[in-house]
């Protein structure tokens, strides 16, 4: 076949029947069957066609425009290429705050996310026995859990008189100070929402790690820091990416927690946008916050996106 | 003496004593993780489900101070709760099906036919989980906005469709390439149509995977809230959409307390066929990795 395997498929409705016409040369005059050549090389993309269809409608499309809209603005009844709605963002302070207030939010997240979910890993990956065992299921509970029950839950364990606050004063610790409505409560959700993946990602990688060769460096005298180093670390640099990207992309996106958990001000990004469109009835300016947003995830958008390729191709390659 | 024949009656304590400390020494990280994850993991589930049965919970009291049932009756008699569940599962169950439909076929291409541009495009479907999700539903909603699609089932039905994608396509195509061929070969050989192939041996080899991902599809879907909630109010209450007011008016603690309690039952079922999903690796794949 040395054209392309298939350029347009008219769908028509002809009498009840389904008639389908391209504009590809008669499949026979290359010494195959039409219908050898249909199950082939036309098959297989009607049937992935319906999905790739709706993803290219509802992502990329909109995606695409809402970058062209935000930087084509009506002036005068004027027409034309401008920076002006960008320029207008940034010179709102409650905008700029905003945002700054997500990026904090996001770094010390992921922060506290790596910090508690790094040891777990290492943990679940070396430890055998019991505790490992309940150690495993707590830690995968939480994806059982969905974020708006979680936000309910987390108001009555933290907020004022909530069982936290209850267990503390039967030990005896007075002074108790909810961080619900504050920041802080904003990290406690994302960090117990991202858990379970973040572990299973890491844990995964952490499996492709045989004991035989850690054992085979520590015949050769790798102290454990060493081991650390040069054996663990290399081989999930890619589990690590993607628990990085992932987590930041859901962080970055996250509405109910933020709403539910945060203070009514400085917000983050999702709640922001969720107050522009749907109370201040303003989608234009939702949009010019989107595609910032847009802006700042795409590289990490991108990083995730080549790190599960690569991991994929990888793969299928050693099969 | 007494340590070579303790006496009888401490003989319990002392031992469950001395595992104990022994177990602190071989594992005390597991431990003191087991500790912390318990009372931060289970302690708010804890106040959840005790505050969905409690009448009265006066502070400081570590369980409620009168059990009963009477806001069961009392939240289940408000409209609105009744009118969104049925709704709510009726719209999971549709989108998930929906998803099958569209899904399905692709995964069997992607994972069994040969054709130009079938790793790119599988990998295209990563695109769903690359973009900051709020943000892409504001762009989302403008377009609908325009199409008259806000506040209507049938938005609600396609952003909810669009988050299913990913994990309804690369589970399922895993799945399909797992299969032994062999068996299907041999199968083939000895006379049997494609079609009979396909039903009696490559179905009964996806299966498992096949049904955790309509599970777990089942499962994101009826717990999606940001979408339907920018897309379908004012007119589309679901369920989980129906907390937010809930949580935000907080008139009675158990109403919401109630509410989650009940939503969280089909979770359940999910951890129920958990060990499953974890041995067969889906869990990880549902995320693109």
């Amino acid at each position: 076949m040395g054209s392309l395997p298939f350029s347009i498929i008219f769908i028509r409705h002809h009498n009840n029947s389904i008639i389908f016409m391209t504009t590809l040369p008669t499949p026979v005059a290359n010494g195959r069957s039409p219908r050898r050549w249909f199950r082939g090389s036309l098959l297989p993309y009607i049937m992935i066609a319906p999905p790739l269809l709706l993803m290219t409608l509802l992502i990329f499309l909109p995606a695409l425009q809402s970058i062209i809209r935000t930087l084509i603005v009506d002036a005068d009844g004027q027409t034309g290429f401008s920076f002006s709605r960008y320029i207008a963002f940034f010179n709102d302070k409650i905008s700029v705050s905003n945002l700054i207030f997500t990026f904090q939010i996001v770094l010390l997240t992921l922060a506290t996310i790596f910090l508690v979910c790094f040891p777990l890993s290492l943990y679940l990956r070396f430890a055998k026995g019991r505790i490992a065992g309940a150690v495993q299921i707590l830690v995968l509970f939480p994806l059982f859990v969905p974020g708006i029950i979680l936000c309910y839950a987390l108001i009555r364990f933290l907020g004022t008189r909530g069982t936290l606050e209850t267990i503390l004063s039967i030990v005896g610790i007075t002074g108790y100070r909810t961080p619900y409505l504050k920041p802080e409560a904003i990290v406690i959700g994302l960090v117990w929402e991202s858990i379970p993946f973040t572990v299973l990602v890491l844990t995964a990688g952490l499996g492709q790690i045989s004991d035989s060769l850690i054992e085979c460096a520590r015949d050769v005298g790798a102290g454990n820091w060493t081991i650390f180093r040069r054996i663990i670390l290399p081989l999930i640099i890619r589990p690590l990416l993607i628990a990085f990207s992932l987590n930041f992309l859901g962080i970055f996106g996250a509405y109910t927690v933020p709403y539910l958990l945060g203070p009514a001000a400085p917000q983050m990004m999702g709640v922001y946008m969720q107050q522009t469109f749907g109370q201040y009835r303003r989608p234009d300016d939702a949009e010019t916050q989107a595609v910032i947003t847009f802006l700042i995830c795409s590289m990490v958008g991108l990083l995730y996106v080549r790190t599960v390729a690569k991991q994929r191709i990888q793969q299928e390659e050693s099969e | 003496m007494s340590t070579l024949n303790p006496p009888l009656t401490s003989g319990f304590w002392e031992r469950s004593r001395h595992s104990f400390v022994s177990m602190m020494k071989r594992d005390g990280f597991g431990l003191l993780a087991l500790v912390v994850l318990g009372l931060v993991i289970l302690g708010p589930l804890y106040s959840v489900v005790l505050w969905a049965f409690a009448e009265r919970w006066k502070y400081p009291s570590l369980v409620p101070t009168q059990f009963g049932f009477s806001f069961w009756s009392e939240t289940f008699s408000r409209a609105d709760i009744v009118a969104a569940l049925p709704f709510s599962i009726v719209l999971a169950l549709t989108v998930t099906l929906l998803s099958a439909i569209i899904c399905l076929p692709a995964s069997y291409a992607f994972a069994r036919m040969r054709f130009r541009g079938r790793q790119l495009l599988l990998l295209s479907f990563l695109a769903t989980n690359a973009f900051p999700r709020f943000g892409l539903y504001v762009s989302i909603a403008v377009i609908f906005f325009r199409l008259n699609l806000i506040g209507t089932v049938p938005g609600v039905i396609l952003i909810q469709l669009v988050n299913t994608l990913l994990l309804m396509i690369w589970i399922p195509t895993a799945a399909f390439q797992g299969v032994d061929r062999s068996l299907e070969e041999a199968a083939l050989d000895v006379g049997a149509s494609q079609l009979r192939v396909f039903i009696q041996i490559t179905l009964p080899m996806v299966m498992p995977a096949l049904s955790a991902a309509v599970l777990l599809t089942f499962v994101n879907t009826f717990y999606e809230a940001q979408g339907a909630l920018i897309i379908g109010l004012p007119r589309v209450v679901t369920m989980p959409v129906l907390m937010y007011s809930l949580i935000n008016s907080q008139l009675v603690t158990q109403y919401g307390a109630i509410v989650s309690f009940v939503l969280w039952l089909p979770s359940l079922l999910l951890l129920l066929v958990a060990q499953r999903l974890l041995r067969g690796g889906y869990l990880t794949a549902g995320f693109g990795v």
